[in-house]
C-alpha cells in the first residue's frame, strides 16, 4: 500500500504509524470535537427557544447573558442542584444507565462529520474532521440504532405507565423510519461509490449542481430529512413526548443532571441530524474560497457552519410551523409510503448511473411495481374492518358492549 | 491468520478489550435473573464481536454486527420481553425440567472438550484465511466483499431474498387472529372486539 | 519516536477509530462526571413517597402499567428486522456497482423485486396498518351532546375497570 493511494482514503494523519505527535492531535482534535458538540448545543437550545419565541410573538429567554446568551448554562447549573430521584418501581441498573446509552450515540456520530477541509500541523497532513473510518456513514447509522436503546430502556426502566406507552411508541417509531434513512442513504453511497463520508463530500464539490440533492433529484433528500425528523423524534414526529397524552414522554421520571444527559442527547442528535444532511446531500465543507491567506482552512469551516445553521433552523421551522402527526399516520407514513418511495427511487439512481437504457428500463419496472402496490393497498383495505382483517387491530374501546347498548343506544332502541 | 505474524501492542490491546467485552456479556446473559439485563448483556458481547471484526479489518462485518444484531434484533428480543410482559424475575429454583441442570453440564464439558481439540488441532488460530483474498487495503474490505458476494456468492445472495420472504410470511402467520368463526373475536390484548358492533343490537 | 515501540509496519484501519474511541470515552466520562457533581451538589434528603412514586400529573396512580401490547409491536419489530438485512445487503452493492456493470443491475432487480414482494403481501394483508379498528357499523346513532356525555360516563363507569 503506497502513501499516495492511502492519502486518497481515510485520514492521511495515521500513514506513518501512531507515534506520540498523532496520538497527540487525536486528542486534541477528539477535545475540539467534543467542546464543538457541547458549545452547539448550548446554541441549539438557546436559538431554538428564541426563533419558536419570535414565532409565537414572545421574547423568550432574555435575562441570563446577552440576548439570554447563556439561558442554558444557567438552566444547565441550575439542574446540578437539583435532587436526583429514581422512582421506586424502577429498575435501578437499566434506569441509570439509559441517558448514557443516549448520550454516547449522539457524540460518537458527530466523529464522521467533515467539518471543513484538510490542516497541516507540524508536518502531519491532517483531515478537519474528527474520524474518517471506512464503513463512514454506516457508524452514524449504527449509533443511532444504539440510540433506540435509550429511548426504549429509560421508559421501561421507570416503572410508571406514560413512559413505557412513550418508549414503545417511540421505539417502534425510530426503527421504522430507520429502514427508509437506510435506503435514502443507499442512493448517496450508489453516486459516491464509498461509505467514507469524506468521499462522499469530495465527490459533490465544484458548485451547488453538483450536490447530491440535485444530482439524485430532490427524492432521497426529502425523504432522509422526513425519516431523520422521525428518527430524532422533533416535532411534528414527537409523538414520543406528546405532553398531551403521555405526561412527559419517556424521561418523565428523570430528574436532576439525568434529565439533563437525555436533553442534551436530544438537542446534540438534531445538531448533528442537520450536519449529516448537510454532508450527504448539500456537499458539507464546499463552497466558494475567496483567495485570502488562510482562506482555504477557513471557508469550508464557515460555509459547513451556514449550511447546518440553515438546517437548524428549518427544524426549529418545521417545530413551529407544524402540529404533532397522529400515530397511525406517522407509522403509515413510514411503512406504507417512504420505504416503497425509497426503495423505487434507489433503483432508478442504479439504472441511470450504469446507463440511460437502464434507467427507462427501471422507470417502467417501478411503474409496474406501483401498480402492484396500488393493488394490493385495495386488498389491505378491504381487510381493514375487523370481520376480514387477518392481524389483530392495535386498539380498541374497552367499554363492555352492555354499557354501550343501555347508555349510548337508548335513543335508537326506542325509536324501533 | 495476517495478525499472528505482526501483533503489536495496540493489537493485542483491541483483542483483549474486545475478547473481555465477549466474555463478560456472555457470563452476564447467563447470570442475569432478569431478561432485560440478559438482553443488554446480549449486547455487550454483540459489539466486542464487532471490535474483533475492526481489529480483524472486517470494518463492513463490524458495522452489520452493530446495525443488525444489537440495533434489530435484539431491539426486537426487547420488545418481545418488555411488551409482551415476559420481563418478571425468574425463580429459579424449581426445575422445570427433571435433570436439566446435570445434563447442561455434560453438554458443556462435552462442548469446551471439543473447542480445546479443535483449537489445538488449529494451532490456537481462529478461522480460515479471509475468503474475499487478501486485503488490497484498509479501504478496500467493503468492495471486495461486495465482489464476492455478487459474482462467486451470488446464488446464495439471491436465496437470501426467499428467506427474507419467508420470514416475512412467518412473522405475519404468528401475529394473525384466530380465524376460528365461532370464537369470540378478540383484539391482540384479549379485550372482546364488537363493543361497537353491537350498536345493531343482538337483542333487537 | 513511535508510541507503540514497534513501528507499524502495515497500515491498519483501526488507526483509524482511535478517535471514536476517544470521542466515546469522553462522553462517558462526561456522563458519569456530571452524575458525580450532581451527588456532590444535589441536597441529600430522604425522598417521600411521593416523591419516588409514579409520576401522573398529579393523579395517584392506581394501576399498573400495562403488561402486554399489541401484537403489532413485535410485528413492526420482526419487519424492522427483515428489511434492515436487506439494507445492509444493498451497501456493497452500491460501492460495486459499477464494476458489477448491466450483470449487477439484473442481480440487484431480481433482489429487490423479490423484497417488494414481501411489501406487497405485507399491505395486501394489513401487516402495515396502524391505527384504531376499523368496524362496518350499520344504524350508527346520531351524535348528539347527549350521547357524547352517555358515552363518557359510559367510560368513566367503574363497570370498565372490571
Amino acid at each position: 500500500m503506497s502513501a499516495m493511494s492511502l492519502l486518497a482514503a481515510g485520514d492521511p494523519l495515521y500513514q506513518h504509524g501512531v507515534t506520540w505527535i498523532v496520538f497527540l492531535i487525536v486528542a486534541v482534535k477528539v477535545l475540539l470535537g467534543f467542546g464543538i458538540c457541547l458549545i452547539s448545543v448550548t446554541l441549539m437550545i438557546w436559538f431554538e427557544r428564541k426563533v419558536i419565541s419570535d414565532m409565537q410573538a414572545r421574547i423568550g429567554p432574555n435575562r441570563a447573558g446577552p440576548w439570554g446568551l447563556a439561558q442554558t448554562l444557567a438552566d444547565g447549573i441550575k439542574l446540578f442542584f437539583k435532587e436526583d430521584l429514581i422512582p421506586e418501581r424502577s429498575d435501578r441498573i437499566v434506569f441509570k444507565l439509559a441517558p448514557f446509552l443516549s448520550l454516547v450515540p449522539a457524540l460518537v456520530i458527530f466523529a464522521v462529520i467533515p467539518v471543513g477541509g484538510t490542516i497541516t500541523i507540524a508536518g502531519y497532513t491532517t483531515q478537519l474532521q474528527v474520524a474518517d473510518p471506512p464503513i463512514g456513514i454506516l457508524l452514524a447509522i449504527a449509533m443511532s440504532a444504539i440510540g433506540v436503546y435509550g429511548v426504549m430502556l429509560a421508559g421501561w426502566s421507570s416503572g410508571s405507565k406514560y413512559p413505557l406507552m412513550s418508549s414503545v411508541r417511540a421505539s417502534a417509531q425510530m426503527i421504522s423510519y430507520e429502514a427508509a434513512l437506510g435506503m435514502s442513504v443507499l442512493t448517496v453511497v450508489l453516486i459516491s461509490g464509498s461509505l467514507s463520508t469524506r468521499t462522499m463530500v469530495d465527490v459533490q464539490g465544484g458548485g451547488p449542481w453538483h450536490w447530491n440533492v440535485i444530482r439524485l433529484g430532490v427524492i432521497p433528500f426529502v425523504i432522509f430529512l422526513i425519516a431523520g425528523i422521525a428518527e430524532t423524534n422533533r416535532p411534528p414526529f414527537d409523538v414520543v413526548e406528546a405532553d398531551s397524552e403521555l405526561v412527559g414522554g419517556f424521561h418523565t421520571e428523570y430528574s436532576s443532571i439525568r434529565f439533563a444527559l437525555f436533553y442534551l442527547a436530544e438537542f446534540l442528535n438534531t445538531v448533528t441530524m442537520s450536519a449529516i444532511v448537510v454532508t450527504l446531500f448539500f456537499g458539507g465543507p464546499s463552497g466558494y474560497i475567496l483567495p485570502i491567506p488562510g482562506g482555504t482552512i477557513i471557508f469550508p469551516v464557515l460555509w459547513f457552519l451556514l449550511k447546518t445553521v440553515a438546517f437548524c433552523y428549518l427544524f426549529v421551522w418545521l417545530r413551529g410551523a407544524l402540529p404533532r402527526s397522529r400515530y397511525d399516520k406517522l407509522m403509515d407514513l413510514g411503512w406504507r409510503r417512504l420505504i416503497p418511495l425509497s426503495l423505487g427511487w434507489m433503483l432508478l439512481v442504479a439504472g441511470f448511473l450504469v446507463s440511460v437504457a437502464w434507467g427507462i428500463g427501471m422507470g417502467i419496472v417501478i411503474v409496474v411495481g406501483g401498480l402492484v402496490l396500488s393493488r394490493a393497498w385495495e386488498l389491505g383495505s378491504e381487510r381493514e374492518f375487523t370481520d376480514s382483517a387477518v392481524l389483530p387491530p392495535v386498539a380498541s374501546r374497552l367499554i363492555p358492549p352492555r354499557l354501550v347498548r343501555d347508555q349510548t343506544d337508548r335513543g335508537e332502541g326506542e325509536d324501533q | 491468520m495476517v495478525l499472528a505474524t505482526s501483533m503489536t501492542i495496540p493489537d493485542i490491546l483491541v483483542f483483549v478489550t474486545g475478547a473481555l467485552m465477549i466474555l463478560v456479556g456472555a457470563a452476564g446473559v447467563i447470570v442475569a435473573k432478569n431478561p432485560v439485563h440478559s438482553a443488554l448483556c446480549l449486547v455487550l458481547t454483540l459489539f466486542g464481536v464487532a471490535v474483533l471484526f475492526i481489529e480483524q479489518q472486517a470494518d463492513f462485518l463490524a458495522a452489520v454486527q452493530v446495525i443488525v444484531y444489537a440495533g434489530a434484533v435484539v431491539v426486537m428480543f426487547l420488545f418481545v420481553i418488555m411488551f409482551l410482559g415476559v420481563d418478571r424475575t425468574e425463580d429459579v429454583h424449581d426445575e422445570p425440567l427433571m435433570g436439566q441442570r446435570p445434563l447442561a453440564i455434560g453438554l458443556v464439558l462435552v462442548l469446551v472438550g471439543s473447542i480445546v481439540a479443535l483449537g489445538s488441532e488449529a494451532k490456537w488460530s481462529g478461522g480460515s484465511h479471509s475468503v474475499v483474498g487478501i486485503n488490497q487495503g484498509p479501504y478496500q474490505n467493503v468492495a471486495n466483499l461486495g465482489k464476492a458476494i455478487f459474482t462467486t456468492y451470488l446464488f446464495a445472495f439471491e436465496i437470501t431474498s426467499a428467506l427474507l420472504v419467508i420470514a416475512v410470511v412467518g412473522a405475519v402467520v404468528l401475529a394473525r387472529r384466530s380465524m376460528i368463526t365461532n370464537a369470540p373475536r378478540t383484539d391482540s390484548l384479549g379485550n372482546p372486539l364488537g363493543a361497537t358492533t353491537d350498536f345493531e343490537g343482538a337483542d333487537r | 519516536m513511535c508510541l507503540w515501540g514497534v513501528v507499524r509496519d502495515r497500515v491498519t484501519v483501526v488507526d483509524q477509530y482511535l478517535p471514536v474511541l476517544g470521542l466515546l470515552l469522553l462522553g462517558i466520562v462526561f456522563g458519569a462526571g456530571s452524575l458525580i457533581a450532581s451527588k456532590l451538589l444535589a441536597p441529600h434528603q430522604q425522598a417521600t413517597a411521593a416523591k419516588v412514586a409514579p409520576y401522573e400529573c398529579g393523579i395517584v396512580p392506581e394501576n399498573d402499567p400495562p403488561a402486554r401490547f399489541p401484537v403489532r409491536f413485535y410485528l413492526v419489530a420482526m419487519i424492522f428486522i427483515i428489511f434492515d438485512i436487506e439494507i445492509v445487503f444493498l451497501f456493497p452493492f452500491a460501492v460495486v456497482f459499477r464494476q458489477l456493470g448491466n450483470f449487477g443491475i439484473v442481480e440487484i432487480l431480481v433482489f429487490s423485486g423479490v423484497v417488494f414482494l414481501s411489501l406487497a403481501y405485507l399491505r395486501s394483508v394489513g401487516g402495515l396498518t396502524w391505527g384504531p379498528i376499523k368496524q362496518l357499523v350499520k344504524g350508527m346513532p346520531a351524535r348528539t351532546s347527549e350521547s357524547t356525555i352517555a358515552r363518557i360516563s359510559a367510560d368513566s363507569s367503574p363497570e370498565r375497570a372490571a
